[in-house]
């Protein structure tokens, strides 16, 4: 499962991206300002409703894989201690609270990202963001969502290269080494491509963007979202 | 009608941006110097419109290079390229408009995620209307035999579909010529006998063709003409039967029946 867009015909793909920009946003700020368990149940349900509103499931968040483990390791590293005790309880659960807050801001993207197409994210920034930071916000998006797959796939093709000529008996050290070099160059090789293929292409700053259009549901969305950030801001003023 | 005069390209001094496949980045900024390898040399070629032109030529004999001075992407160091009797450097978006380009690697070509989305893409930059776009995305998609497949994942596709849609991306610009730069490279038969048909389909509806290759089996019987080039000059311009007789000794595959005996 890819970090990329799933055409499907779920709610959440109806919605207007600007609406599920707004919950994301909305969603974040109330995982920032409620960090106790009993918040974070709270908003664990709400972010397993969003990911369900995209079609998504579990496997939606293989490609978060890769964060997991600094996730894991966070409160390990926080609850450690120089000397004695050796282990702070206290700091580690608040680092898990803390990481755990992270994992649901990912499913709430993940549902974002899953039900959106690249180019109607482009369209709801550069609508949202006036002028000429909106369209840079906006092309850096759709770069980011184009060149990100491309760049994981680079790095797997690399890892498989070194592990076909009996690399994987390397240190790790060594493979890490290799792999990174290989990433970087064939990253550069793709952006002079990528580069080429989107001035072939006309690229243009500020392009036809897809028609947006905020349905009876988007009000709901966007009331929602608005909701959540507004209770967050409750917990600060 | 795309008229080259006299075009050079040089590239810096490093020996692997002579390659095919890596040209189009490493021009000098400074317009040329007389230093790096020169990887075409002193080029004249017309190609009017409604012409099937096959570009053919070993690996690093210029043939990339060449066909991307014709929108622009390639500056010549020398020389022009004129685009329906305007220079190219004059209006390198009417050039790219007129020009549509299919890369030797789809992948390096497709920039969204789903087919229409990347069949729009070229439309979307030019600033039209959006019905026009759509109804460019639906035609081009047709054309390709790829009706109804807007919203497949273009990294679910198969190779020879990926080609397709790039081809379409082309399409969806309305060039009055349409250039591949190697369309059959890491194909299987069918998906081969598919773009073959869809370019076949296309040069037959009036649209100029320019399939760029080393190996001339399977384009020699739809060419009205072929241009070989050696060490980025051209070393045959030639109607296809009168050609393939001194291809093979540039390099360039021919069908069987032409081939020398040993």
């Amino acid at each position: 499962m890819t970090l990329s867009y799933v055409p499907d015909g779920s709610p959440a793909h109806r919605l207007d991206p600007r609406s599920k920009l707004a919950v994301q946003v909305g969603f974040a700020a109330a995982a920032y300002a409620y960090t106790t368990p009993r918040g974070l149940a709270a908003l664990t349900v709400v972010a397993v409703v969003c990911l369900r509103l995209a079609g998504g499931g579990p496997r939606s968040l293989w490609a978060y894989r890769f964060a997991l483990p600094f996730l894991v390791a966070a409160p390990v590293v926080a609850g450690a201690t120089l000397g004695a005790p050796w282990f702070r309880v206290d700091r580690a659960v608040e680092t898990s609270l803390a990481s755990y807050r992270v994992l649901l801001v990912f499913v709430v993207a993940a549902a974002y990202v899953r039900s959106t197409p690249v180019r109607d994210s482009r369209a709801a920034i550069q609508r949202t963001v006036p002028g000429r930071a909106g369209a840079f916000l906006g092309v850096g998006v759709a770069l980011v969502f184009r060149f990100l797959p491309l760049l994981r796939r680079d790095l797997a093709t690399a890892r498989e290269a070194v592990a076909a000529r009996g690399g994987d008996a390397l240190p790790v050290r060594d493979r890490m080494r290799l792999v990174a070099v290989a990433g970087i160059n064939r990253a550069f090789g793709r952006a002079d491509r990528l580069g080429t293929a989107l001035s072939a292409r006309c690229f243009a700053w500020n392009p036809t963007l897809p028609p947006l259009a905020f349905g009876r549901v988007d009000a709901l969305a966007l009331g929602f979202g608005v909701g959540l950030a507004v209770v967050a801001l409750a917990t600060v003023v | 009608m795309i008229r080259a005069s006299g075009v050079t390209c040089r590239y810096g001094a490093r020996a692997g941006d002579r390659s095919d496949g890596a040209a189009g980045g490493d021009a000098p900024p400074d317009g040329g110097s007389a230093t790096g390898i020169v990887a075409v040399d002193d080029v004249t070629l017309s190609i009017p419109d409604g012409e099937f032109l096959v570009v053919a030529g070993p690996n690093g004999s210029g043939k990339t290079t060449l066909v991307r001075t014709f929108n622009g992407l390639v500056r010549p160091d020398v020389g022009c390229v004129s685009v329906n009797g305007r220079r190219v450097e004059a209006d390198l978006v009417a050039a790219r408009a007129a020009v549509g380009m299919v890369f030797q690697d789809p992948r390096d070509q497709l920039v969204s995620a789903t087919v229409g989305g990347d069949v729009a893409f070229g439309p979307e930059n030019l600033g039209l209307a959006r019905p026009e776009i759509d109804r460019r995305v639906r035609e081009a998609l047709a054309a390709v035999n790829m009706t109804g497949r807007e919203d497949a994942r273009i990294d679910a596709l198969s190779g020879g579909e990926r080609e397709r849609v790039a081809i379409a991306g082309a399409l969806a610009m309305e060039p009055d010529h349409l250039v591949c730069d190697e369309p059959f490279t890491g194909l299987d038969e069918p998906a081969r006998r598919s773009v073959l048909d869809r370019l076949r389909a296309l040069h037959r509806a009036g649209t100029s063709v320019v399939v760029v290759t080393h190996d001339l089996r399977d384009v020699c019987a739809l060419a009205d003409r072929v241009v070989a080039l050696s060490d980025g000059r051209v070393a045959v311009d030639a109607p296809p039967e009168v050609a393939v007789t001194r291809l093979p000794a540039l390099g360039v595959r021919v069908p069987d029946r032409y081939r020398p005996k040993p």
